[in-house]
């Protein structure tokens, strides 16, 4: 049985925004699944509904059999969550804010304090435990939080945007810990809109936009869909839009999948056979005479995933700290 | 019962410890109040001389509206609190929790009381500094902190509604500033009724700070007035309803 059924889901805000249009998804026991999108997608709706922190305006969404409008405490006891915004006390140590987590989840004095320990250890934090969190740096307030959401020894962790603002060493030390937290059988549901991150951590994805899901399934799957390798062909610069249409006409006969895309200066196409393909796409640019900067041959990524199901739309924006009351209750 | 009390204990904990590490948030109400006391005890000082004036002296008079004046600027400071939890994030934490809501709520309560307790300790000690004199002795000013903590309480309801309805920290202070003075000089807290002029004197009546100060004036400098600690009671008691009721619907809005 699913951990996570999504049936039809819905939720619309005062006002009349829907954030999330109608979803259907499942996600099991012992996965990574990653729902990925760009700034007010749904993303945060929908988890925020998921840890019962927002009511759905129709749909149903069962976490570990139970629906989460007829239940809710009962689903708050089996997540833990990590909101996109850390929720730490500065004023407390993190050793304090780690015990507080503990006991609101029902824990004894003694068995947060232990627990608190194990984390602390866990996420190393141990010779930071007794200063306040106010004095933490970035990576470290995030590895806190984190280690919040775990007080209660959660089996479905649910994080929303995990590494927004840190650095990469930092990014990819949590990415570490949260496969090795999934390998001890956590089930983990994160949402980001960065893909490199979904790519390296997801098992299965989702790709969420205007409040709907796009496409979903692997990495891997998602990528071959697309139709197989990509030619890029980058013009020599100071082409005009014109001329780079052109060329995406002249280069889109090859491709086995969508018309060509072009991006700034370059014209990208999907074909399956790209060694014998690159020979042809430079006699027809050639016989044209049209000057190439560069031609490459890759793989697809998620990138050219998300670009084709999306439009295009994807563009990281770090969210200030200031509006967060407003954007963490009403998601655009 | 047991449960709502376990967890609330464990918030309350929260903010104790809070206000033991933090010492500007149990200063933070008293600073102006101290002020106050000090400055208008001497500018005043001969206003006992007047003709109507029942008081020792300015000193005893002022000491009630003191009180008040803290229990209100503490209440300010819980609106603030609960405007900073939501932006630190914390509220979702404590909403995420397998804890009941009214928890979150007597949480907060049991601990905002406390500092006003604290808070109205203080200022008896200052005054007793000063030169003041207790007529009603320990067991009097028991009663004072407990009717200071309730009547702070009541307002704490107010500065919560004005606080989540704002969702600003800053807003809410400036209008506990503007809401503060008025009702407080349009009172009994500077001028005793009778030297009140007569259209102020009708307005002080219908200002619960009155009851709440003449209760305290009482238990300072003439013994145990029942009625006007009755009244007392039941004008808090009237005030929190009304208040509790508007916050609970804003706290209500603001997690749904």
């Amino acid at each position: 049985m699913p951990l996570i059924e999504v049936s039809n889901l819905v939720k619309v805000y005062p006002g009349g925004i829907r954030a999330v249009d109608d979803i259907t998804f499942t996600v099991d026991q012992g996965e990574i699944f990653g729902f990925l999108g760009p700034n007010g997608a749904g993303k945060t709706t929908t988890i925020r509904i998921l840890v019962t922190l927002l009511a759905p305006t129709s749909g149903r969404a069962i976490v570990d059999g139970i629906d989460v409008t007829v239940a809710p405490e009962e689903v708050r006891k089996r997540v833990g969550y990590a909101a996109q915004f850390i929720g730490v006390d500065d004023d407390l140590t993190a050793r304090e804010n780690l015990i507080l987590q503990g006991r609101l989840h029902g824990l004894s004095k003694t068995e947060a304090r232990r627990r608190g320990d194990d984390l602390l250890e866990i996420l190393q934090l141990t010779e930071a435990a007794d200063r306040r969190a106010g004095t933490f740096s970035g990576g470290m307030r995030r590895r806190l939080d984190l280690g919040q959401a775990l007080s209660h020894d959660p089996e479905l962790l649910f994080l929303d945007e995990p590494t927004i603002g840190l650095d990469p060493p930092t990014r990819r030390a949590l990415w570490a810990y949260l496969r090795e937290l999934n390998a001890r059988g956590v089930t983990i549901f994160l949402t980001t809109q960065y893909l490199e991150e979904a790519d390296s951590l997801a098992g299965r994805l989702a790709i969420i936009d205007e409040g709907a899901i796009a496409i979903e399934g692997t990495p891997q799957a998602l990528k071959d869909d697309l139709g197989g390798d990509a030619i890029t062909v980058t013009l020599a610069a100071g082409m005009d839009k014109s001329e780079v249409a052109r060329v995406a006409e002249l280069i889109g006969q090859y491709s086995d999948a969508d018309a060509a895309r072009t991006y700034d200066g370059a014209v990208r196409v999907f074909t399956r056979d790209a060694a014998s393909r690159l020979a042809d796409v430079v006699r027809t640019l050639d016989s044209a005479g049209i000057h190439v900067a560069r031609l490459e041959v890759s793989e697809p990524t998620l990138d050219d995933v998300f670009l084709r199901h999306t439009g295009g739309k994807m563009r990281v924006e770090e969210v200030k700290p200031r509006s967060r009351m407003m954007s963490a209750r009403k998601p655009r | 019962m047991i449960r709502t009390f376990r967890e609330s204990s464990v918030l309350w904990g929260r903010l104790m410890r809070k206000m033991v590490r933090v010492k500007l948030l149990l200063f933070f109400a008293l600073f102006q109040p101290l002020l106050f006391l000090l400055l208008f005890s001497q500018v005043f000082n001969r206003l006992d001389q007047l003709p109507g004036f029942a008081y020792d002296s300015y000193l005893q008079f002022l000491v009630p509206s003191i009180i008040a004046l803290t229990a209100l600027n503490s209440a300010f400071q819980s609106g603030i609190g609960m405007v900073t939890d939501i932006e630190d994030g914390l509220l979702d934490k404590f909403l995420i929790a397998p804890i009941r809501r009214s928890s979150i709520l007597l949480g907060k309560v049991m601990a905002d009381a406390t500092r006003m307790a604290l808070q109205a300790l203080i200022i008896v000690g200052v005054s007793l500094i000063m030169g003041a004199r207790f007529e009603t002795g320990v067991l009097g000013v028991l009663m004072m902190i407990v009717l200071a903590a309730c009547f702070g309480i009541a307002w704490a309801g107010l500065s919560n509604v004005i606080a989540l309805r704002t969702g600003n920290g800053e807003l809410t202070m400036m209008i506990g500033i503007l809401i503060t003075f008025p009702v407080l000089f349009l009172s009994t807290s500077f001028m005793p009724s009778a030297l009140l002029p007569s259209w102020l004197d009708v307005v002080a009546t219908f200002n619960p700070i009155t009851y709440i100060v003449e209760a305290v004036r009482a238990l300072v400098n003439t013994g145990w007035d029942w009625n006007a600690i009755g009244k007392a009671f039941a004008v808090t008691a009237g005030l929190a309803v009304v208040t509790f009721t508007a916050a609970t619907a804003a706290f209500r809005k603001v997690i749904s």
